[in-house]
């Protein structure tokens, strides 16, 4: 096996793993693991604090329990968040970080039924205001000391700033990978991409990003072979389960780029420099725009979208719809109508964790590639 | 030459034999879909039809929601391409297709040389689809056939969910109960049906002429539900359950043209 085949293969099973990474970090620091909701949690501050931080996106499921408790146009990876807490899935955690910049977040984190202890925030949405960061950064100072308090830890500012220089180099590796996959489809088909991104949410942060630096370099020293597929974008809040992505692969595209909200929207923007690690990490939210999930009066998310297409040579968009996600649904036809009248092609492919049947995928995905 | 498509849908099957990509000489539909005896019934049916064998056919192109579990076909096409291509064929001015199947409802946007430019289709909810107008049917006690005709007698057309097909039959079994007209209670099926389907269309842009096929397109009361919806006329393809295994047939004879002509260009070039 080549080393670019064991890396992919290590960060594979780290993916479809997370118990597994869990249990080794705890053997090997004898430290445990706190979860990280959707969306934009300022990891760091677990990291700095020597625990795991776990990403939590719920996973494929069917949906039986949490009808008690959500209604049945509850986003699918909420309702299968919540299936998953009602099966005890979260239990291990020492603590849950719970984001809350969506109306289905905000009622959810009122009924986390697991039974680790929730740390809810708020993201402010007038973001470009400096009071903006002011407000932000003592919700982030709360949320240090709710950790603090649960996890039995100090957390200073110097670990907390070396945490962000970690998670910063992190994603300009990241940046890169994904740039460099661009020119190899062949070798990194969209399971593989997705997989290699998704292991950051199960590893020490400078661990993942040794293993993709190593990554880069190695797939860099190949000579970029030619591709026969089409190129895509992928845009939405994730492009989940591997089915979806099979399609994608069994029709012959390419993912060159992503506005996922699982993916590259996580690294996209560096941490700002600074001295006040708080105020560093609030003043991300405000510098990160093309969201449904950040308020953007300038709507720029259709434009970054066609900048990505432009930048990465791609054929068409694919929108990976969440089911039921209002805030997706509502950015939908703004960036539609300018992909429209740029002459983008885009393919709208709905997201639901709970499918186990995808002939309607396929049948869109096998259309998409007939139209383009 | 003969080509041959076949569309198995979720709800009936479909094949068209056609000559030399111009001429229908056989265009059969069976009432049942994938994973019945439907596929096998209409195949042999067109073949009789048309006094020929499955050797006969140069190429075959299966299509539709079963279109993979077609053993007889040498490839499978997306039913939207195959759409698309065979409603061109019988209408070459359109520019927006609004197709009803048994379980899909799809919205088509065409090029002025017949290419697709944009289609949506529905989610996996029933409503709007030609299950709901069989449940609809059922519970009515109507038959499909004469629903447009109940329709057309409307006075004063009931209100009916169409975000669920569940729920819009027990909406329409209250109504039933509350003594509503049929006609009134139909007239409110087919509004509903109609709106699924205009919200896809407008996600595509409505551009005329606007054609309607798949089985749903039989029913009158449909088709003028959409047309007052979209306030635009709207033609239905002639016999509109077939014209996606037209299509297939059509996308059949070109790959066969196509391969005749590259053989021909190859010898051509190896005798220069
Ligand atoms: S952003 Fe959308 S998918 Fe995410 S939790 Fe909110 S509604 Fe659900």
């Amino acid at each position: 096996m080549s080393r670019i085949e064991t890396i992919i293969s290590e960060l594979s099973s780290i993916s479809n793993n997370p118990r597994k990474a869990m249990e080794d970090y705890k053997k090997e620091t004898g430290k445990g693991s706190v979860g990280v909701m959707p969306y934009y949690a300022p990891e760091e501050i677990i990291h700095a604090a020597g625990f795991l931080p776990v990403g939590i996106w719920g996973g494929q499921k069917s949906i039986s329990k949490a009808r008690a408790y959500l209604p049945p146009f509850a986003c699918s990876i909420m309702q299968s968040v919540m299936e998953m807490q009602l099966e005890g899935v979260y239990d291990d955690l020492e603590a849950v970080l719970f984001p809350v910049p969506c109306d289905t977040l905000k009622c959810l984190s009122q009924k986390w039924k697991g039974t680790s202890p929730v740390i809810v925030f708020t993201h402010p949405q007038n973001r470009k205001l400096e009071a903006a960061n002011k407000f932000l950064a003592e919700e982030y100072r709360l949320v240090r000391e709710k950790l603090e308090k649960i996890l039995s830890v100090q957390i200073s500012d110097e670990a907390l700033n070396n945490s962000i220089e970690i998670y910063n180099e992190n994603r300009q590796v990241m940046r890169e990978f994904t740039d460099i996959a661009a020119n190899y489809p062949n070798i990194i088909d969209p399971i593989k991409r997705h997989a290699i991104i998704k292991a950051r949410f199960f590893m020490e942060k400078s661990k993942h990003t040794a293993l993709v630096k190593e990554l880069n370099s190695a797939l860099k020293s190949l000579p970029v072979e030619a591709f026969t597929g089409k190129k895509v974008v992928l845009t939405g809040i994730m492009a989940e389960p591997n089915e979806v992505l099979d399609i994608l692969k069994d029709n012959g595209f390419g993912v060159v780029a992503d506005d996922l909200a699982q993916e590259s929207r996580l690294f996209r923007n560096d941490v700002p420099s600074g001295t006040d690690p708080l105020y560093r990490l609030a003043k991300w939210w405000q510098e990160f725009d093309g969201c449904s999930l950040a308020t953007d009066a300038k709507k720029s998310r259709g434009p970054m979208l066609m900048d990505m297409v432009k930048a990465s040579k791609a054929d068409a968009v694919v929108v990976c719809m969440m089911k039921f996600c209002d805030p997706e649904e509502f950015d939908y036809p703004i960036y539609y109508r300018q992909f429209e009248e740029a002459g983008i092609k885009s393919l709208f492919i709905e997201i639901d964790l709970e499918t186990t049947s995808f002939e309607q995928t396929k049948t869109r995905v096998q259309s998409f590639s007939e139209m383009l | 030459m003969f080509t041959m498509g076949i569309d198995i849908g979720s709800s009936s099957s479909k094949v068209v034999i056609l000559e030399d990509g111009v001429k229908i000489i056989a265009g059969e539909v069976i009432q049942i879909g994938t994973g019945s005896t439907g596929p096998k019934r209409v195949l042999d049916e067109a073949l009789s039809k048309a006094g020929l064998k499955l050797q006969d056919m140069a190429k075959i192109i299966a299509t539709g929601y079963g279109r993979s579990s077609v053993e007889e076909a040498h490839k499978q096409i997306s039913e939207i391409s195959c759409q698309a291509k065979g409603v061109f064929f019988l209408v070459p001015s359109v520019k927006l297709i609004i197709d009803i199947g048994g379980q899909d409802v799809k919205a088509i946007k065409l090029d002025s040389k017949g290419g697709v430019k944009q289609f949506f289709m529905n989610d996996k909810c029933a409503a709007g689809t030609g299950r709901f107008l069989d449940v609809m049917s059922r519970v009515l006690e109507v038959n499909l056939d004469e629903m447009a005709e109940y329709d057309a007698r409307a006075t004063e057309p009931a209100t009916v969910s169409s975000t669920c097909t569940v729920f819009a039959e027990s909406e329409v079994i209250s109504q039933l109960s509350n003594g509503v007209a049929k006609e009134n209670i139909i007239a409110g099926v087919h509004q509903s049906v109609a709106s699924k389907a205009c919200g896809l269309a407008y996600r595509c842009g409505v551009e005329e002429d606007i054609v309607m096929c798949g089985g749903v397109a039989k029913d009158l009361g449909v088709v003028r539900a959409i047309s007052k919806e979209l306030k635009k006329p709207v033609i239905v393809a002639p016999n509109p359950q077939i014209t996606a295994a037209l299509g297939a047939a059509i996308f059949a004879f070109e790959e066969v043209m196509a391969a005749v002509i590259f053989a021909f260009e190859e010898v051509r070039g190896a005798n220069k």
